[in-house]
């Protein structure tokens, strides 16, 4: 890594760090803490997706992850500290589960058939009445720090997240990652000079689910209820399009897209009934102005700053 | 055998509400290869339209009904010229779009009139009976609808000159346009209609139940699973796929409760789907 990007990327950090001092909204500190969440959780579902393979099932699996930790940590009484990463455990079991029978679908049909997978998963929460409290809603969950306030969890949450985008970069930099980008490319050809498919897309998706679930149970004790609407296929849907907005083809897109979508409809919006509609306008935005995501806006940018001086933008578009 | 008889029945009403909510999501889909994921949102919508003309401004319930129906076609090409046509052959672009066409048009019924609790008058109140056992005639009705849209649609497609054109279209879309057909227009044609049968079933469903801004998403959640398991790009095997699922939702309910008789039905989908995922009638897709 350049020293610049080094040097951005921690002072986007410090600048995060000092927030919480410079703006004393307690509401904002929220928004942001639920963003750093679900930017683990969009960024671990482009892990899955470099390997080709599609899920409409995300939220599905941050449901289990939440709903895991939280029936364990409220029902048997284990520590919060102990029932996160079982969370996690739970969701990567499913997923290396389901992964090996899905290994068999591609693309489209991969993506419809994670879709009804993640219904199902929907369902079984409400079949175990029980345990999840069904529609209702489970509520009084274990919380996650012995404090009050909401800043320490903000910190919290933002090391959570430093942490998890670390090893998420690492998985993906890694020869595994390599291995799991030339299947996305070329099945035949990736099967044909030795990595065994299956194995890997197995691997890409136990992965993503194990990042998706922490954040999940991490959530259910940051938020103390849970409901399993906020799990349906729409969230997973939501996952997907947080990713798409910000742009597939990088690192830092889901990151970028997840902190837009989430970020700007709540702090522009007064009433909570008009978030949807700020929504909506960023994603035609998005859908007419910049074709592969925000993150090229400054290409597009660029471009277009070329193309008003007549004579340079012949010589240096192909660049 | 009684409970048997009543199982058959049950199927084949159920099966036909499906049929006719997943028939313009299906048509779309096999002629533009387009998968609108807002077809439940433009549901929703005929549904409150043909509420507005028929109870607010009382006008007759037919009428009411058509009106909803040719402006949600309008609606239609108006959508296909502004929204889809950028999106044709690029699943992440048409994921995007219809989402953002479902958040405007849910949330703008839910702000406006999806506070309270509103159902459409019924098309055709009434029971009938039938040796010993009786059926809701609108349930009935559904039916044939389902079998006048099916008609319409084979008949339209086998038969007009738009119809063999956009069948061309669907096949290979250069090489009709090398053949001087008009693909714009074919596709805008193919989703007013598909808009228009989202009309007619959203209409139906109002009056057979509730509506609510959000009544979309379980349809769509219903027609993704028929087109799937029936099929992309064949008539036959929505139909085919309609009635299983019709049977599923009718005789799982009869040994156990709604969730878990939800639960069954999806693994039973899913079971099928991963021996054959191009469905039982598909072709393969992109």
């Amino acid at each position: 890594m350049k020293l610049a990007q080094l040097s951005l990327y921690g002072g986007i950090i410090i600048l995060l760090a000092l927030l919480p001092l410079l703006v004393r909204s307690p509401y904002v500190v929220y928004v942001f803490t639920t963003t750093f969440i679900y930017i683990v959780a969009t960024v671990s579902l482009r892990t899955v997706t470099i390997s080709g393979q599609y899920p409409l099932a995300h939220g599905a699996f941050m449901g289990i992850g939440a709903y895991t930790s939280a029936v364990i940590a409220k029902q048997l009484g284990w520590p919060v500290w102990l029932t996160i990463p079982l969370g996690g455990i739970a969701a990567m079991l499913i997923g290396a589960l389901i992964a090996y029978p899905f290994a068999r679908l591609r693309a489209f049909y991969y993506a419809m058939v994670s879709l009804f997978f993640g219904i199902g998963v929907i369902q079984v929460i409400y079949v175990l009445t029980k345990w999840t409290s069904g529609a209702g809603g489970l509520v009084d969950i274990p919380h996650l720090l012995p404090v009050v306030s909401r800043v320490p969890y903000y910190y919290f949450f933002l090391g959570f997240m430093v942490i998890c985008l670390l090893a998420l970069w690492r998985f993906e930099y890694s020869r595994i990652g390599l291995s799991l980008k030339a299947i996305a490319q070329s099945h035949i050809v990736a099967s044909s000079v030795g990595i065994n498919e299956v194995r890997y897309r197995v691997l890409a998706l136990s992965v993503g689910c194990f990042f998706v679930g922490l954040a999940g149970a991490a959530y259910a004790h940051y938020n103390f209820t849970l409901s399993p609407t906020s799990f349906d296929f729409l969230a997973s849907m939501w996952l997907f399009i947080y990713a798409l907005i910000g742009g597939l083809g990088s690192f830092g897109g889901p990151i970028v897209g997840a902190a837009l979508l989430i970020i700007v409809p709540e702090l522009l919006s007064g009433l909570k009934q008009f978030i949807p509609f700020i929504s909506a306008a960023i994603l035609l935005i998005i859908f007419y102005v910049l074709h592969d995501g925000l993150i090229s806006l400054p290409r597009v940018i660029e471009t277009w700053y070329k193309r008003r001086k007549p004579g340079t933008a012949d010589i240096t578009e192909g660049s | 055998m009684v409970l048997a008889t009543a199982a058959v029945v049950n199927t084949l009403l159920i099966s036909a509400m499906y049929i006719v909510a997943a028939l313009g999501f299906a048509f779309l889909m096999n002629v533009m290869g387009f998968i609108n994921f807002s077809h439940g949102a433009i549901y929703m919508l005929a549904g409150y339209i043909c509420y507005q003309f028929a109870v607010v401004y009382g006008l007759n319930l037919w009428l009411s009904f058509s009106l909803s129906v040719i402006i949600i076609s309008a609606f239609g090409f108006f959508l296909e010229r502004f929204c889809f046509r950028y999106a044709t052959g690029n699943l992440d672009r048409m994921i995007i779009i219809t989402i953002a066409i479902i958040l405007i048009l849910e949330n703008s019924i839910n702000v406006t009139v999806g506070a309270y609790v509103r159902s459409l008058p019924s098309f055709a109140p009434g029971i009938v009976k039938f040796l010993t056992f009786s059926f809701a005639t609108d349930k009935l009705l559904t039916l044939v609808i389902c079998g006048v849209l099916l008609a319409v649609i084979i008949g339209f497609t086998g038969r007009t000159k738009y119809g063999l054109q956009m069948q061309a279209v669907s096949q290979n879309l250069e090489a009709a346009a090398l053949q001087g057909i008009n693909v714009h227009r074919i596709s805008a044609i193919a989703c007013a209609m598909a808009c228009g049968m989202a009309g007619v079933a959203g209409c139906l469903m109002g009056a057979l139940f509730n509506l609510s801004a959000f009544m979309g998403d379980n349809m769509l959640v219903k027609a993704l699973e028929l087109v799937i398991l029936g099929g992309i790009g064949s008539v036959g095997g929505i139909l085919f796929a309609g009635l299983l699922i019709g049977a599923i939702d009718a005789v799982v309910p009869l040994f156990s409760s709604g969730a878990v008789g939800q639960v069954i039905g999806l693994a039973i989908i899913i079971i099928i789907l991963l021996f054959r995922p191009q469905g039982f009638f598909g072709r393969e897709f992109e």
